[in-house]
């Protein structure tokens, strides 16, 4: 993996997001006054604002849904990182796309509303652009001029996760030597926010916002709804060699599985999800005893956090690594979590320092987990993993792998 | 009627961040002029539609890429009084 761009709540650069996790900086806030969420949720974590027309021209950027806004950035930086220019560094048809995440509902939702309205005249030619889950991929693509394999996976929360494995699969398959992948997330607008709020998933009664994101903590009572995307560029890696690409880490092996149990709820006792881990584990090669720090998927769900242990205690036993949960931090980004908290597992293993899970002040019991707590452990680990579930009972895991280990 | 519409069309525009800066009648709506592509010719369209309460079929929306500003002007026009007079 040589190139990384982030869009998140706590940052925009590598080591900006992992010292923020590290320190324990939220970016957990309340919806300001004049927010379309001011008063529908009590707390929410927002990325940066991004200019439009500073990723398309100003035609473009009129009409294009913010989760592709970010996308383009994060693939931009990713790209920028990677050192690559498309037709220039790579055969443009041996470069893949997979950019994930639900699209751009908050157009629809707008788009809803104007139909009401207007009738048919309240809906633009260009809806469909804005909306289409597959359209971050498709604008990375037009941009930066990729015309390999394109798609977008649908998996809810584990879409990031399972972009990076599709993007293995794709570079073992020989398809292509370059893939962007990665997901992107604008859930921050009324109609979604109250979805997730009216199932009772969000975290709400907190004073101070910053507390309000508790992974496996005794009083974690939902999530906390955010936003971001995350690309990473992976290579074949004769590939990345052969043009002296700097390699920021390995992508070693994934898993994926289905729990076959429930649309929103997690089979209690995490059997699917850790199968993922075992599968990931097998496809690296690698043991128990060889992951050195394991970042949880823990969105601080009640039912989630507790199942994701059970998975976790399922597969390590008492060989377990320390774990953490970063989106006490970040919040949840949906299917872009699993991105950025690749990036995190990353950064982590390159400083040598493992980040703590925030607020997480009295473990509950039923998440008996090697938790890391308070302050950053340090330690030198060669292997990381990073769980991602989404809704429909998606697991999927991923390791990555130091350069030097 | 045409300036009227001439006026609609460039405000149009601006709202849509196309530049109207070296626009004139002889200017073609598509590619090769103002550079309005498929969906902004159908945004333009349903603008037209909207304002002056004349309707174009998918196919006349096509042929808009290859009409000047002038022609355009004159064809919504010619549109709106035969809407008028029926």
């Amino acid at each position: 993996m040589t190139g990384i761009g982030l869009v998140s709540p706590v940052g925009t650069a590598v080591e900006e997001v992992f010292d923020a996790v590290c320190a324990g900086r939220s970016g957990v806030v309340r919806p300001p006054e004049g927010h379309a969420l001011h008063g529908v949720v009590e707390v929410a974590a927002f990325a940066p604002a991004i200019d439009a027309e500073s990723v398309l021209p100003a035609k473009d950027a009129r009409v294009v849904d913010r989760s592709i806004v970010m996308a383009l950035r994060a693939a931009e930086d990713a790209l920028a990182d990677a050192g690559i220019e498309v037709g220039r560094d790579v055969d443009p048809f041996r470069v893949a796309v997979v950019l994930s995440g639900v699209g751009g509902l908050e157009t629809l939702a707008d788009q809803a509303v104007e139909r009401s309205k207007r009738g048919r005249l309240g809906v633009s030619p260009f809806m469909l652009p804005g909306v289409l889950p597959n359209m971050a991929a498709a604008r990375i693509a037009i941009k930066s001029g990729i015309r390999g394999y394109t798609s977008s996976v649908g998996t809810a929360c584990a879409a990031g996760g399972q972009s990076i494995g599709e993007a293995m699969r794709i570079l073992r398959s020989g398809e292509a030597d370059v893939v962007v992948c990665g997901c992107t997330e604008a859930p921050l607008f009324p109609t979604f926010a109250d979805a997730f709020g009216n199932a009772l998933a969000l975290a709400r009664g907190w004073p101070d916002p910053t507390t309000a994101s508790r992974p496996f903590d005794r009083r974690r009572n939902g999530f906390v709804l955010g936003e971001g995307a995350g690309v990473l560029v992976v290579e074949r890696p004769e590939f990345a060699r052969a043009r002296g690409a700097a390699v920021h880490a390995d992508v070693l092996g994934w898993g994926a599985t289905s729990d076959a149990y429930h649309p929103a709820t997690p089979r209690p006792d995490g059997s699917s999800a850790a199968e993922s881990m075992r599968i990931a584990l097998r496809d690296a090669g690698l043991s128990t005893g060889d992951i050195g720090y394991l970042n949880a998927h823990g969105t601080a769900t009640k039912a989630g956090d507790a199942a994701e242990t059970m998975a976790i205690r399922n597969v390590y036993g008492d060989d377990m690594p320390p774990v953490s949960s970063t989106k006490g931090v970040t919040g949840h980004m949906l299917g872009a979590s699993g991105v950025v908290e690749a990036a995190i597992g990353i950064a982590a293993m390159r400083n040598g320092l493992l980040p703590p899970t925030h607020n997480l002040d009295d473990p509950d019991p039923a998440c008996d987990l090697n938790h890391i707590r308070g302050k950053p452990l340090p330690v030198d680990v060669d292997a990381v993993m990073s769980n991602s579930f989404g809704f429909g009972g998606h697991n999927v895991s991923v390791i990555f792998g130091s350069v030097d280990g | 009627m045409t300036s009227e519409i001439r006026q609609f069309l460039f405000e149009s525009l601006t709202v849509m961040k196309y530049s109207t800066a070296d626009i004139d009648d002889d200017t073609v709506l598509g590619p090769a002029g103002a550079d309005l592509e498929s969906l902004a010719l159908a945004e333009l369209s349903m603008r037209v539609e909207d304002q002056f309460g004349v309707r174009f079929d998918e196919d006349e929306a096509e042929r808009f890429a290859a009409m000047t500003v002038g022609e355009f002007c004159a064809e919504v026009a010619l549109r709106v009084q035969t809407t008028s007079a029926t």
